[in-house]
């Protein structure tokens, strides 16, 4: 006698239910197609463009960030190490190398829905391309550690997971086709003095 | 049996369609987007300095070493004009469209003399000016804009904390005005 209003119902039931959490889950696991990958690090150059999937735009559209355009900057982040693992504030790692041509570069650190990461103001929470101490052939090693290091220290509390923003300002990077010549630097997990 | 297996393949059906619908619309109606932020800090024509801390509208200086400056503004009654000049390190202005679309970009290095001197403005409203080009625009820059309203993120880098005061005047002295001959 209710089969039908049963059928209808389980047909809605499917529709809004799978509907709405592939939606979310889609919207938060991406931020869209057309990301440029230099080992951990990841770049979406066009989603502030009209050209960008609309995955993208309705990711932006939610998340209402400030974008950089195409002439400003571009911003990379990582949420891995070299090795693929994810970045564990309980760790320490280093970021060795250099980046591409850029004229400024700034790196910081950022939690896990990519809001910036709240940290001492006394502590080094931040370095850009002026204040990193650079080696002669101006490679420079990076510590990202919860604990004090000597040299460069990125200083970082120990809040689960956490992502690395790296943002060059005026890099021809943006508008590069071939995306061979760019090296980013690694970033190597040096210990996990709590695991 | 068989009903039950066709009412979730619709289902299915439905929820593909209602995936597309979702994503497609989203833009429009999340209220979250950033040029509804920077309609929320009820500061039209002029730049509005961020803060480090998100304000009301969630805005802030996402990067610890740039201070950003937003400015919402229309072409409906005339170009719009921005004026900035200062010595900063590096400073960059993106333009963007009511749907957070990027219009146009520069920076001090593409900049005419490293200053910003930028006019906004609707195909009929350049037309006019290009036929009768006013003094002080000699040295603008002329964009056409597609659609009537948008904002502008403007952009000072401050390397060092010595650096931070220019920054902030650079900022707080840069103009985003109706031009007017």
């Amino acid at each position: 006698m209710f089969r039908i209003p049963f059928l209808v119902a389980l047909a809605l039931i499917v529709t809004f239910g799978v509907g709405i959490i592939s939606t979310v889950s889609a919207l938060k696991a991406t931020v869209g197609f057309g990301a440029i990958a230099l080992g951990p690090w990841v770049a979406l150059p066009d989603a502030q463009t009209e050209n960008t999937d609309p995955y993208a735009k309705a990711h932006r559209a939610r998340a209402g960030k400030l974008l950089y355009g195409g002439a400003e900057g571009l911003e990379f982040t990582a949420a891995m190490d070299s090795t693929g693992e994810k970045l564990s504030s309980g760790c320490s790692y280093d970021i060795i190398g250099t980046t591409p041509p850029a004229r400024f570069w700034t790196l910081y650190t950022a939690n896990a829905s990519d809001q910036p990461a709240k940290t001492d103001p006394a502590l080094p929470s931040a370095i850009n391309a002026w204040t990193v101490l650079r080696k002669p052939d101006s490679t420079f090693v990076i510590h990202v550690s919860p604990a004090a290091q000597p040299g460069n220290w990125l200083a970082i509390r120990r809040i689960g997971p956490f992502k690395l923003v790296l943002t060059l300002l005026d890099t021809p990077t943006a508008g590069s086709s071939g995306l061979i010549d760019l090296a980013m630097p690694a970033i190597v997990k040096t210990g996990c003095p709590d695991a | 049996m068989r009903s039950i297996v066709f009412a979730i393949l619709v289902g299915l059906v439905g929820a593909a369609l209602l995936h597309i619908v979702i994503v497609l619309a989203l833009p429009r109606f999340t209220g979250k987007d950033a040029y509804s932020r920077v309609l929320g800090l009820y500061e039209m024509d002029s730049f509005f300095s961020l803060n480090a801390e998100p304000g009301p509208t969630g805005l802030a200086n996402d990067d610890p070493y740039l201070r950003v400056a937003v400015c919402g503004f229309s072409v409906d009654g005339g170009p719009a004009r921005f004026v900035a000049k200062g010595a900063v390190p590096f400073w960059s202005l993106a333009i963007y469209d009511a749907n957070s679309n990027e219009i146009f970009s520069m920076n001090d290095h593409t900049a005419v003399n490293g200053n910003l001197d930028l006019v906004m403005a609707t195909p009929i409203q350049l037309v006019d000016l290009r036929k009768a080009p006013p003094e002080n625009l000699a040295q603008s820059i002329l964009v056409e804009m597609p659609d009537e309203e948008g904002y502008a993120v403007l952009r000072a880098l401050a390397p060092m904390d010595s650096f931070e005061e220019t920054a902030r005047d650079f900022l707080a002295e840069a103009s985003c005005e109706p031009f007017r001959r």
